[in-house]
């Protein structure tokens, strides 16, 4: 546990202080303000009409009985919108692209799209107005199972594209037959991930606001990428982006899945059409139905292995199910690529995806993106060889991994990792539950018949996506890179604002930004004030500007410290002029600016201010006045494609190992976790409190979605868990308290030796339990390859073992 | 088809008299027509808990409430918990232990281990863990949320033995 800080007792920088964040008092009181607690004068609200069948031609759309309910403003079909906007420009280009309108208009291709909108005076009403819209569909072969849609007589979800498959490719590194050729043994495995989501407890949802007068669509929004979405939109609505002021208020939890421009413009239109304020704030059902799901996947392994555990390639064939992902697809996959070695310096890998089309909710981004499934299949297969080879789990990985003096290490796929101590942080995590002690615990425990397994695990986990993986998909370098922008102004009073083109949903950017920035500007960060709300009219952005792929401490933080570094340097010109004393010995410190070691010869930050902005003619000769700075910073990692097809997906990397001891009760088929553990390395931290708090949460996210979460299709492509009832998220007590240690091995090329950490524990947390489950029915010879471990899929396994007579 | 009806209710000890549509829930009520927004809405079937409030001393949903079934009741709500400008032991706890991200969660979050806390002053882990169970919060994992009820349980034994 960490100790917190009060910003009263700190002397020292800021930056690595775990400061008690500064947003919280609001959100306690009950002050923050989400999408939610937005009212705009004359504010309609909105619902959509959603399909109910998983496959069907849309023959008729009948919206007069809505129409003429009294309170109902507005409806707007799947056709209209058609003819008032275009398809929507997705992220990643596939080369069949199939269009994509933000209503869905002669076909229905999964269960919850909506293909008219309703606007009414209130809710309610708009919600009875949506169940009056009259719909005539003719029903539609459906194929919901990822292996059978890319088979070339599968029923198609798009005609025009000519086959469900969006993306299949072919990659290999290093001398792959040449280490199949030398293997003393080759393993294959099959492994299947599932549905599941981070669900965040706020829903998604967006105002539209038309002003007619200044031709300015406003839009309040908590989708999490707002650079990337302000050019989607415009272009569909055929405006300008500086038509588009696009606002996020505070947002409740993200992970990736906040983010759908095609609700956003259908909004908009009905805004138009209405001539009031539309509000649009997606019930639970809807959110679980249609927002936004991971892949689920099927992964053929192939590992080339000598007999001492050394494992020489990796074969992957990797089906990644998109449901209906138009906007962003092949991401699972692309992601995987660079990182599918793990933590392991296998030399040569041959990776083959697929990224196919069902008839299910549309795929997206959602915590950790792909790499859950890739340590899951990589930690399985490497406790699959340790049994095979009779080595104990911990021994064979300590064989295989990296080793500290090989940083910067180049992966087979093109990824760089920084740096890190890989054996010291499962060495560290091995100590912290004492591995020892509970294999003799385990062994007491199956001498009186219970099941205790141990499963470990370890982990990269990504930071920064650099756009330009794309490419290996589209062929076209046209958004390439990642950045951010960031704006610091001192304002004349001496107190600082910051606003940077990310947007919070939960990780105290408030709090940790302002500690960069105190530091960089010798003040407190009481003085620093971070807008929690985006606003692309007053917020510097740029199209890789939002809330994803760990990115505020490996891309953010560059242009938060760029811009207070002009800031800074402006201060110091101004001062030098003033003191009549050289720049180079001046210091900024305690809100003074003054010369080093001369506490007399200084200025208030305050004094420089007034200066800066109202005493002009006090200012050197032909010096810019104020003291305001933007800064667009381009991560320096990022490279296009090599020849070979090998690329920096991912840019910065974070290392941990996870061990946890769980019991599973094979009456039930109940799997109790009793211990976890966590150890990792993200470098240097800005504020350790928060840290530690992103490792909890994204480490209980993954032993949710290994025990607990599945979204259920059915054959027919409906969904079976549209409620938290059905969709199980893991609670209080379902989950132990998660027990944690750290190194810190900065990374050499952050601007502050930071890496990301947002997404980590979602990454090692599916692979280790499962490991740990497989572990405790290893009397029963239980295999797992496949998630989740619910008592409905773990009951017919242990049944099997216990027929066997194990 | 739709019917109204007045009703008053009093909310962190302030009277709030207006119309309801009988089909209105307890919580947009409270958000809507008594501009308390600090109470979330999260799944409006009764399992997240983001919405649960104190309802004449008792922990509700007040998702699966209709504001009808509240006329003339007493509601605490998370704007009720911090007195002249002080948080609340629990507030204060929540701040300290970093029991909070994103803050959607927590008004329910602090209401349930109030409500926990007024019928057990010195909750064991498992206790917290099995009272806050009827809350979600997807973004802590739970471990400083139950940090922060333990330290907050503590310093309001200690203040209830001062005024003794």
């Amino acid at each position: 546990m960490t100790a917190t800080a009060d910003w009263q007792d700190v002397q020292a920088r800021w930056t690595g202080t775990a400061l008690k964040r500064k947003e919280d008092p609001r959100l306690l009181t009950g002050k923050g303000r989400f999408l939610d607690d937005v009212k705009l004068a004359g504010m309609l609200h909105a619902a959509f009409v959603r399909s109910p069948y998983a496959h069907a031609r849309v023959l008729s759309v009948d919206t007069s009985a809505a129409l003429a309910l009294p309170g109902v403003r507005g409806v707007i079909t799947g056709q209209e919108a058609r003819e008032r906007s275009g398809s929507l420009r997705p992220l990643i280009p596939v080369p069949s692209d199939p269009p994509n309108y933000c209503l869905a208009n002669d076909k229905v291709p999964y269960v919850g799209e909506p293909l008219a909108m309703v606007a009414a005076a209130d809710r309610a009403t708009a919600e009875d107005a949506a169940a009056l819209v009259a719909v005539e569909y003719e029903a539609l072969p459906v194929v919901v199972d990822v292996e059978r849609a890319a088979e070339a007589d599968a029923p198609l979800l798009y005609e025009e594209a000519g086959s469900n498959v969006l993306w299949h490719d072919v990659f290999e590194y290093g001398e792959v037959a040449t280490a199949f050729a030398d293997a003393d043994e080759v393993v294959a495995e099959r492994y299947t991930i599932h549905r599941y989501a981070s669900t965040p407890l706020e829903c998604f949802g967006v105002i539209a606001d038309w002003d007619a007068g200044q031709e300015v669509l406003t839009i309040h929004t908590n989708d999490q990428r707002p650079g990337l979405t302000i050019g989607v939109i415009a272009e569909a609505l055929h405006l300008s982006e500086t038509q588009i002021r696009l606002i996020t208020p505070d947002i409740g939890g993200g992970f990736g899945n906040k983010r759908r421009p095609a609700y956003i413009v259908a909004t908009a239109l009905l805004a138009m059409e209405c001539g009031r304020p539309v509000k649009y704030f997606e019930d639970r059902r809807e959110n679980l139905t249609a927002l936004m799901q991971a892949c689920d996947g099927v992964m053929y392994l192939e590992a080339a292995i000598k007999r001492d555990g050394t494992v020489l390639a990796l074969s992957v064939r990797d089906y990644a199910d998109e449901g209906t992902n138009l906007i962003s697809p092949c991401q699972h996959s692309l992601l995987k690529l660079g990182n599918m070695v793990n933590t392991y310096r296998i030399p040569a890998m041959r990776y083959e995806p697929y990224s196919v089309l069902t008839n299910k909710c549309p795929s997206g981004a959602n915590r950790g993106i792909g790499k859950p499934f890739m340590c899951f299949a990589v930690e399985r297969l490497m406790d699959r060889i340790a049994g095979h080879l009779d080595l104990d789990p911990a021994e064979l990985r300590f064989r295989n991994l990296i080793q500290p003096d090989q940083f910067p290490y180049e992966t087979p796929g093109g990824a760089l990792y920084d740096s890190g101590d890989f054996p010291g942080t499962l060495r560290k995590a091995l100590d912290l539950l004492d591995y020892a002690a509970l294999r003799e615990e385990q062994a007491r425990a199956r001498a009186e018949g219970r099941y205790l397994g141990i499963g470990i695990s370890t982990a990269v986990d990504p930071a920064s996506s650099n756009l330009a993986a794309y490419v290996l998909v589209t062929g076209k370098a046209t958004s390439t890179g990642v950045g951010e922008t960031a704006m610091v102004r001192m304002e004349p009073d001496g107190k600082v604002r910051v606003t940077f083109g990310d947007v919070c949903s939960g990780q105290g950017y408030e709090t940790a930004a302002a500690q960069v920035v105190a530091d960089e500007l010798g003040l407190h960060p009481n003085d620093v004030h971070v807008h929690a709300w985006f606003d692309s009219f007053t917020t510097p952005w740029m199209y890789s500007s939002g809330n994803y792929a760990n990115k505020f401490a490996t891309t953010d933080v560059g242009a938060i410290v760029g811009a207070a570094q002009k800031v800074r340097d402006k201060i110091i010109t101004i001062a030098a002029h003033l003191l009549e004393a050289a720049p180079d010995d001046l210091e900024l410190r305690d809100g003074r600016v003054g010369v080093r070691g001369h506490p007399a010869q200084s200025r208030t930050l305050r004094e420089i201010a007034q200066v800066a902005y109202r005493n002009l003619l006090a200012l050197p000769s032909g010096f810019e006045p104020g003291l305001e700075a933007t800064h667009f910073y381009s991560n320096p990692m990022a490279q296009l494609p090599d020849e070979n097809n090998r690329v920096r997906g991912q840019l910065i990397f974070t290392n941990a190992a996870h061990i946890a001891l769980v019991e599973v009760d094979v009456e039930t088929a109940q799997v109790k976790v009793l211990r976890y553990g966590v150890v990792h390395d993200c470098g240097k931290e800005i504020n350790p409190l928060i840290v530690e708090g992103q490792v909890h949460g994204a480490t209980v996210h993954g032993i949710g979605a290994a025990l607990l979460e599945e979204f259920v299709y059915d054959d027919n492509g409906q969904i079976l868990t549209t409620t938290f009832m059905d969709y199980l998220k893991p609670t209080a007590s379902d989950v132990p308290t998660i027990e944690t240690d750290h190194l810190e091995t900065p990374s050499p090329y952050t601007t502050l030796g930071t890496k990301g950490v947002g997404e980590g524990g979602a990454i090692p947390a599916p692979g280790c339990i499962a490991n740990a489950v497989e572990d405790a029915l290893r009397p029963l010879g239980v295999r797992i390859s496949g998630l989740p471990l619910s008592p409905n899929r773990l009951w017919p396994l242990i049944r099997e073992g216990l027929a066997r007579g194990n | 088809m739709t019917r109204q009806r007045e009703i008053t209710l009093t909310v962190n000890g302030q009277r709030y008299s207006g119309t309801t549509d009988v089909r209105q829930s307890l919580v947009d009520f409270l958000r809507e027509t008594c501009d308390l927004t600090g109470t979330h809405v999260g799944c409006e079937h009764g399992v997240c808990g983001a919405c649960t409030v104190l309802m004449n001393g008792e922990g509700v949903r007040s998702c699966l409430l209709l504001a009808v079934q509240a006329d003339g009741a007493e509601l605490l709500t998370v704007e009720g918990l911090a007195e002249n400008g002080e948080l609340h032991p629990l507030q204060a706890a929540f701040w300290e232990h970093h029991g909070l991200q994103c803050g959607y969660c927590t008004p329910g979050m602090l209401i349930s281990a109030l409500d926990l806390l007024r019928d057990d002053p010195a909750p064991s882990e498992e206790a917290i863990r099995e009272a806050i169970s009827s809350n979600l919060c997807i973004c802590t994992g739970y471990v400083n949320i139950v940090r922060a009820v333990q330290s907050a349980a503590a310093a309001m034994r200690a203040t209830a033995e001062e005024s003794t």
